[in-house]
């Protein structure tokens, strides 16, 4: 994961192998809604376009990993609120977090300052990560169908990540998926029923920006997320 | 009314499921994983289980001998459906068949809500035949 040049044909059939497995998943739901549908007379449209919504997100998502690792030097890092990128995530989450019965939350209290980051690949980083957990919640039958999205500053940095009542979420979970990727269909055991694709691709986009996914804490819940370097040249302006 | 147990983890996909199981006039118990199923499986007393490989923490296969190992749910008839294509079990169905007594394997991808309900059916009748078997040896 994360290599670039040579590497990245082989990472990129990795991820795409994880990816196609993972779109099998909203392309059952649509058919077997539609299905459904054509018995009982009755489409909920809004959920088929969630999930196609989502689906194609992952593509877009995808797309963007293995071009930023391809060609790093197209992508400049800009001076994000953090904040605003957090708000805009769960605004992309939102439909896909009703699909699944799950609430999202959103704690972007205290200043923290602008960050240092690629905002588009650090949105889609989360909102891939976001998906995966949302759809990973339901099957990890936690007590509280819940996920945050937060913000909180650490020794290292300024941490934006996504938080839940969800004990498997951890470094060694995330370090033995990595290793597994190429090997297993379900890579993540502890974490995810499926391909876990969203985390891997937020792992990438995440390297491509020479950022690191790494497990966290927010208050009492377990987490993934990134520490992104504060912009002090916006502070000083 | 039969009463099914099934295990999936996706809600989409098991609210579809359940719809069309209800619809078809079967009590339907959802589990996502398979701690919570066997909890369920003792409550319900299901007559025909259905039952997805990939789940989070304990698998499918898990599930699968813990189930078989109680005496009273040994001959419950169990349909696996589920994202693992077929081709990788190939080699297990004759496991899978005779000492777990999995009645037939569904390739989730390729199988229609149709599809699975005709299984359903198929299975309940084998059960209820079996069941008829059983009690007509005495006399």
């Amino acid at each position: 994961m994360g290599q670039r040049g040579t590497g990245s044909s082989i990472l990129s059939q990795q991820l795409l192998l994880s990816v196609a497995e993972k779109l099998k998943l909203p392309l059952m739901q649509i058919a077997r809604q539609a299905e459904y549908g054509k018995l009982d007379g009755q489409t909920d449209l809004a959920t088929i376009q969630a999930t196609a919504d989502h689906a194609l997100r992952l593509l877009d998502n995808y797309a963007l990993g293995v071009r930023l690792n391809l060609e790093p030097q197209l992508f400049d890092l800009e001076s994000v609120s953090v904040s605003s990128v957090l708000y805009d995530t769960g605004q992309q989450l939102a439909g896909l977090a009703k699909n699944y019965g799950v609430e999202l939350e959103i704690d972007i209290a205290g200043r923290y300052g602008p960050v240092m980051a690629h905002r588009q690949g650090l949105q889609s980083a989360l909102v891939s990560l976001g998906a995966a957990l949302i759809e990973a919640l339901p099957a990890l039958e936690t007590t509280q169908l819940r996920l945050q999205l937060a913000t909180h500053r650490s020794r290292y940095g300024i941490v934006a990540g996504l938080y839940a009542d969800a004990q498997g979420l951890t470094s060694e979970a995330l370090q033995q998926g990595r290793r597994l990727l190429s090997q297993s269909r379900q890579p993540l055991p502890n974490i995810s029923h499926t391909s876990g694709a969203g985390i891997f691709v937020a792992d990438t986009i995440l390297r491509a920006m020479d950022l690191n996914l790494r497990a966290s804490r927010h208050h009492r819940l377990y987490g993934l997320g990134t520490v992104l370097q504060p912009s002090h040249q916006m502070q000083l302006v | 009314m039969s009463r099914i147990l099934l295990i999936e983890p996706d809600r989409p996909l098991a609210e579809s499921y359940h719809r069309a199981l209800t619809r078809a006039g079967h009590k339907v118990v959802v589990c996502a994983g398979a701690q919570t199923a066997i909890l369920a499986a003792d409550k319900l007393r299901p007559d025909l289980v259905i039952l997805e490989l990939q789940l989070v923490e304990h698998s499918g296969i898990e599930f699968l001998y813990e189930f078989r190992s109680y005496t009273d749910w040994q001959t419950i008839p169990l349909i696996i459906q589920s994202q693992v294509p077929p081709g990788e079990f190939a080699t297990n169905w004759q496991l899978l068949k005779d000492e777990l007594g999995v009645q037939a394997y569904l390739y989730k991808p390729h199988t229609s809500l149709r599809e699975l309900l005709a299984r359903v059916e198929q299975g309940l009748l084998v059960e209820q035949e079996a069941g008829q078997g059983l009690q007509a040896k005495p006399a």
